[in-house]
């Protein structure tokens, strides 16, 4: 026997003839509002026309410099460096492949997605997506992919990038016939799929992780430091709530001992002191790696007090009535105390994840060539040395970790809003 | 205090005679403050019994005892033949047979109703989907709100979200209900509406404790009322006694102030 809730009836029709009193409509003349708004009184207008000066100088002098005066020749002619440095150029198709194996899995995700939100606006909960909300979801991302493009000047990368951006769209419409039911199996397809991706680039005679550098050890180190640190920094919180007094003690010292000490000494101990906590004739994990586990290390005690935060917003009562139904401290946890205690500090979390992302720019202090190490060492080569181009370079990596974390700070409204949190 | 029929609490007063839930000389202490002292009550099966006393003379801390949601610390308490103990089997097991209705509602925000209705019986009771589901539909019929199955709580007003809490507690199919103060956090007029759907359960035949301060549901529906005053019993009886003819002092003091 199959169940199906009520539906939502007709809405409501205004009968003809009858005219129902709304909210006075105020117009919005733009020279209305700017009076209103930007030249209300002499103040106004001195801070209005001050600051005018004041933005559109400071506009002027940027454009002028991006379009006219930069010399954006290392970039173009190092765009493949920044992208991979070191990486062997034979191999490049396994990145290509990758992308491939990542949009598929993303576009089938958002798709499968869209029409499990479909039902639930069918009945009556969930929230509508605004209007264009996939192109504004994506508009940073698409931003980045197109001055990336135009620095490569490509033919081919252009042809690929399209060909990534078809697949994608291919397999959204493909995810949007997959039932609402299926979602969790869409889910773990979508991580199968990441997963894919990295093992397209490393396996079968693949290019190993240390070989890596530039955007894509950058992406590596920020992806795999989220997808990691989450889960331990939410173990770590609750381990800090746990009724075991010794869990509660390992998991509150760890804690405290990594929000204590900078990440830069995280990562020299990982680096360089490793071994001496190994024991003896284990082979050192290579230096990725090591940068990997530190970053993951320092990521998950502030996930963990986050989390823990969240954990304490959750009323006292929701425990009470799961205990009182008879639900075991585990199920409790899992299904009433972790899904609101989560939701409620998504912006926080994001803004962690947000500083991974961007610190994951300290590594290259122990030896590895990420984005910003790329950078500085191209303006040692012979064509440009001593030209005075770290201001090109500079904002070149300004503008991929801004498109980046900009597009992660969308993604965390977006979630929001669709969690509806405040609302509910 | 003289141990006539009137002032005994341990005697079944309603429903068949079998005793349901017995607390012998139940005493509770939270760090110096003791807020039960040598409690005895014994609730007949299909007996409503009303508690009601001052705040802070340990009506709610009785009943959630009962379910473990607090621990005794002396004396001895068996809810349906079951002696609560540390045994997490023994309080599991309690657990699904009373259900439990809070003043403060207590619905998962982040389920819709139908979902936090079949929440324990999926998960608890290993139910089908499709079967917990139907079992929603019925309790919600029953409570009168099946059109908001696909709600989320935050949607619902107070007295539809109470009505969920009962709904949600009776999909567990208990033998027992506690009640801590249901209508306390509602608005005037959404009062009625959850305390018909409990008289509508104390006349079905279950086994209710309801802690409340309305007293003319008491009077209407009580088999017995309980006054409490200082983390004791202080009196029990029949409505008509304990409304007409109180024997103690401090219950016709409380009587005079809340009638």
């Amino acid at each position: 026997m199959t169940f199906t809730g009520p539906r939502p009836k007709e809405p409501y029709q205004i009968p003809p003839g009858e005219e129902v009193e709304g909210p006075p409509v105020t117009a919005r003349d733009p020279r209305a509002w700017a009076k209103e708004n930007l030249f209300s009184s002499v103040l106004n207008t001195i801070l209005t026309v001050v600051f005018g000066f004041v933005l559109a100088f400071l506009t002027y002098r940027f454009l002028r410099f991006v379009f006219v005066d930069a010399e954006w020749e290392i970039i173009q002619r190092n765009i493949t460096n920044l992208m991979v440095f070191h990486f062997p150029r034979e191999e490049l198709w396994r990145v290509w492949a990758a992308l491939f194996v990542l949009a598929a899995s993303a576009g089938f995700g958002v798709g499968a997605a869209g029409t499990r939100r479909a039902v639930e606006i069918e009945e009556g909960r969930g929230v509508a997506p605004g209007r264009g909300m996939l192109l504004r979801r994506v508009a940073p991302l698409v931003l980045l992919v197109g001055v990336l493009l135009v620095a490569a000047g490509s033919l081919t990368a252009t042809l690929l990038v399209l060909g990534v951006a078809a697949t994608a769209i291919a397999f959204r419409l493909l995810g949007r016939r997959v039932p609402a039911r299926y979602f969790r199996f869409v889910a773990l397809g979508v991580l199968v799929g990441i997963v894919a991706s990295y093992l397209v680039i490393t396996a079968f005679g693949g290019v190993p992780r240390d070989d890596w550098g530039g955007l894509l050890l950058t992406a590596f180190l920020a992806v795999g430091g989220i997808v990691i640190s989450f889960p331990i920094g939410v173990g770590l919180a609750l381990g800090r709530r746990s009724s075991f007094p010794v869990i509660r003690l390992v998991c509150t010292l760890y804690i405290e001992l990594i929000r204590g000490v900078p990440l830069i000494t995280i990562l020299f101990m990982s680096a360089f002191a490793l071994g001496f906590f190994l024991p003896p004739g284990t082979e050192r994990p290579s230096l990725v790696t090591r940068a990997l586990v530190a970053l993951v290390a320092f990521t998950a005690a502030y996930v963990a007090e986050v989390v823990r935060g969240g954990l304490q917003s959750v009323p006292r009562g929701q425990i009470e009535a799961a205990q009182a139904l008879g639900l075991s401290p585990l199920k409790t946890t899992r299904l009433i105390v972790l899904p609101q205690a989560l939701r409620a500090v998504i912006p926080a979390l994001v803004g962690q994840f947000i500083s991974l992302f961007k610190d994951t720019s300290l590594v290259f202090i122990v030896g590895l060539t990420e984005l910003l190490a790329v950078a500085q060492s191209i303006t040692k080569q012979p064509d440009f040395l001593a030209q005075g181009l770290f201001v090109e370079t500079l904002l070149f990596v300004a503008f991929v970790y801004w498109a980046g974390s900009y597009w992660m700070s969308r993604e965390s409204q977006r979630l929001e809003q669709r969690l509806g949190v405040g609302t509910r | 205090m003289t141990e006539t029929a009137l002032t005994s609490a341990a005697t079944v007063a309603g429903g068949t005679g079998e005793a349901m839930i017995v607390l012998e000389d139940v005493s509770k202490w939270f760090a110096d403050f003791q807020a039960l002292k040598d409690v005895d009550l014994t609730v007949g099966k299909q007996e409503v019994v009303v508690v009601c006393g001052p705040s802070g003379s340990g009506k709610s801390t009785l009943i959630r005892c009962i379910n473990r949601l607090e621990k005794h610390d002396k004396g001895r308490i068996l809810v349906d033949g079951i002696e609560l103990s540390d045994d997490i089997r023994n309080i599991g097991e309690i657990r699904r047979e009373v259900g439990m209705v809070f003043q403060s509602f207590n619905l998962f925000p982040h389920l819709t109703v139908l979902e936090n209705i079949t929440l324990a019986p999926r998960q608890v009771r290993h139910k089908a989907k499709a079967e917990a589901n139907t079992k929603a539909m019925e309790v919600l019929e029953r409570v009168q709100i099946p059109e908001q199955a696909t709600k989320y709580p935050g949607q619902l007003s107070g007295g539809q979200q109470q009505r969920v809490a009962i709904a949600r507690a009776l999909a567990m199919e208990p033998k027992i209900m506690l009640f801590d103060e249901p209508t306390s956090a509602l608005d005037p007029e959404m009062i009625k509406e959850v305390l018909d759907v409990m008289e509508e359960l104390a006349e079905s035949g279950m086994t209710m404790i309801v802690v409340t301060h309305e007293m003319g549901f008491a009077r209407h529906v009580a088999d017995r009322m309980v006054f409490m005053a200082d983390a004791e019993i202080v009196e029990a009886g029949t409505p008509d006694h304990f409304f007409q003819n109180p024997e103690e002092e401090r219950t016709k003091q409380f009587l005079e102030q809340i009638l």
